[in-house]
């Protein structure tokens, strides 16, 4: 029953603001040369969804997301990896990476559009190199983290190189690397769209642009577009979300609850956004300040008396 | 910090013979930085840049830590909105810039209205998180001494979910920030976003390029204010985690 009602109530939710939506349309409270009605928004969406403009448009956008994430990660994993390995490598890269990790990615958008101009390989770059400051903060972080006793074991063992790289490290890491990936996640889809709106590559970020500039009869495709966005938005963390609790079933933070809450990968995720300090996955907070990361509902790690 | 100034030094040398358009010289932008930023023309731009920041900035703290705590008292409202909520956050908020301009124009009120919209969410999400993990035996304290409604939020509720809503507000600041240029840029109408753009339409890449050290020194700065204002705060939480720890 509480499900029932749970689910009954957001309905509701759903359907009461959609209502005042097209009240208001209709009783002329909203200008429809300012704010379409909901009816023509699903209207305009429905045509978008029936030709292809709408699929180009999302493929192009999460082209530019899925690919500048790829180079991005795969970037910060390798380098991430060689300076954790090495205290010396570690102090003095550590810096830098926490500066350009605070540069707003928007300061670099000028530089990518000189070199590549309205290009996919733009939004690949530009992508990347947002992915890449915090991620590679975060692999650091990961392999820094590697249990001694574990460490030891494979130098007993013989264990090496990439063998050692692939066995002992990256697993040991993983937790690290999948929160970092949540978080670059969002914000490459992010950047994907800024890159779309203001360096004027195609996607639906694009189309967003494209619909405003035509003017107030193209206003409810704009919207349209916009609703389009939120749910790539919410398709895309619950992809990682998934993955993250069916890759690393194994380790201890995703044993600790199987409730799950909307806003509960969200909010892992902002925890783990704050830059200056590494974000631990639950279940490992240590005595590491500055971190709130707990596990969920009451079984509070972080905060007083852990 | 060697290899920050190793970097720096990099650049200085490598970008001083430089003849090509888009890469000047390191000497050239800093002096076209110093002769626009901080003498120059572009500080009116600066500082409405600014003025956009904060006032979107501290708007999105109030509304997102007061809106946070009234979720977390209110249930049942909390669940039957939380999937939207959860949408309007994971929403790219750039892509909103296209249609605030058509309800609020390009003035200062857009900016402001933008930058709060884009940058509530994650104070609002994490104060309500916060505000739902605290400890089980400090609310049952806070029962059993008899604590009014108004101490129990003040003093039990809102000190023990700081550090989180302190992670959202964190979070909040780098989204205002990026929301500051987007917005600026595609209105056009002042502010560091405008001038780049202008800088970057009339091949001015000198001027663009000290743009970018401007709004890459303005995140530095900012981000490091609050670090500062967060060690001042959450002083208490620092200190219990250490003697936690040492335990």
């Amino acid at each position: 029953m509480g499900h029932l009602i749970r689910y009954g109530s957001r309905l509701a939710v759903l359907a009461a603001a959609l209502g005042l939506w097209q009240g208001l349309s209709a009783a002329g409270v909203i200008r429809s040369d300012e704010f379409p009605s909901m009816t023509a928004t699903i209207a305009a969406l429905g045509h978008q969804a029936a030709s292809s403009v709408l699929w180009s448009a999302v493929g192009q956008t999460l082209a530019g997301w899925g690919i500048g994430l790829l180079i991005g990660a795969g970037a910060a994993i390798v380098i991430g990896t060689l300076i954790g390995r090495s205290a010396f490598a570690y102090r003095s890269a550590i810096g830098v990476i926490e500066f350009f990790k605070t540069i707003p990615v928007i300061a670099i958008l000028p530089i990518a559009l000189v070199l590549w101009g309205a290009t996919l390989t733009m939004k690949y770059a530009l992508v990347a190199f947002a992915v890449f400051w915090p991620l590679s903060i975060q692999v650091c972080y990961g392999v820094r983290s590697l249990d001694p006793v574990v460490r030891d074991t494979a130098t007993v063992l013989g264990v090496r190189g990439m063998r050692k790289f692939g066995v002992v490290i990256l697993p040991s890491a993983a937790p690290f690397i999948a929160t970092g990936l949540r978080v670059a996640a969002a914000v490459a889809l992010i950047v994907d769209m800024v890159a779309e709106l203001i360096g004027g590559g195609s996607g639906v970020g694009g189309n967003i642009l494209l619909a405003e500039n035509a003017g107030p009869p193209a206003y409810p495709i704009m919207y349209a577009y916009i609703v389009v966005a939120g749910v790539l938005g919410v398709l895309l963390a619950g992809v990682f979300g998934v993955a993250e609790r069916y890759l690393l079933h194994w380790h201890d933070s995703q044993r600790v609850s199987s409730d799950f809450y909307p806003e509960r990968p969200a909010v892992t995720l902002l925890a783990s956004l704050s830059p200056a300090r590494p974000a631990r996955p639950a279940g490992r907070a240590g005595a590491d300040p500055g971190v709130a990361v707990r596990r969920p509902r009451g079984d509070l790690v972080g905060v007083v008396g852990g | 910090m060697w290899l920050f100034a190793a970097l720096a030094a990099i650049w200085w040398v490598w970008s001083a013979g430089s003849r090509s358009v888009y890469f000047p010289p390191l000497k050239s932008i800093l002096r076209v930085l110093w002769r626009q930023w901080v003498t120059g023309p572009a500080r009116t731009e600066l500082a409405s840049s600014l003025e956009h920041l904060l006032a979107g900035y501290l708007l999105a703290a109030v509304i997102g830590i007061g809106a946070g705590a009234l979720l977390w008292s209110l249930r049942h409202v909390r669940e039957a909105t939380s999937p939207y909520l959860y949408f309007l956050y994971v929403l790219p908020a750039p892509v909103l810039v296209p249609a605030a301009m058509t309800l609020f124009g390009i003035g200062f009120t857009m900016k402001v209205v933008i930058i709060a919209f884009a940058a509530v969410w994650p104070a609002l999400l994490n104060t309500l998180d916060g505000m739902r993990g605290v400890d089980l035996v400090k609310l049952d304290t806070s029962r059993v001494l008899g604590l009014s409604r108004t101490r129990h939020v003040l003093q039990v509720v809102l000190p023990a979910a700081m550090p989180q809503i302190v992670a959202g507000l964190r979070n909040s600041l780098q989204v205002s920030i990026i929301l500051m240029v987007v917005s600026e840029w595609v209105a056009s109408t002042g502010g560091i976003g405008d001038y780049m753009r202008n800088a970057q339409e009339s091949f001015d890449y000198l001027g663009l390029w000290s743009g970018i050290i401007v709004i890459a020194v303005i995140g530095t700065l900012a981000n490091l204010l609050f670090v500062v204002l967060e060690n001042r705060v959450l002083h208490w939480h620092y200190g219990a985690r250490i003697v936690e720890g040492a335990r």
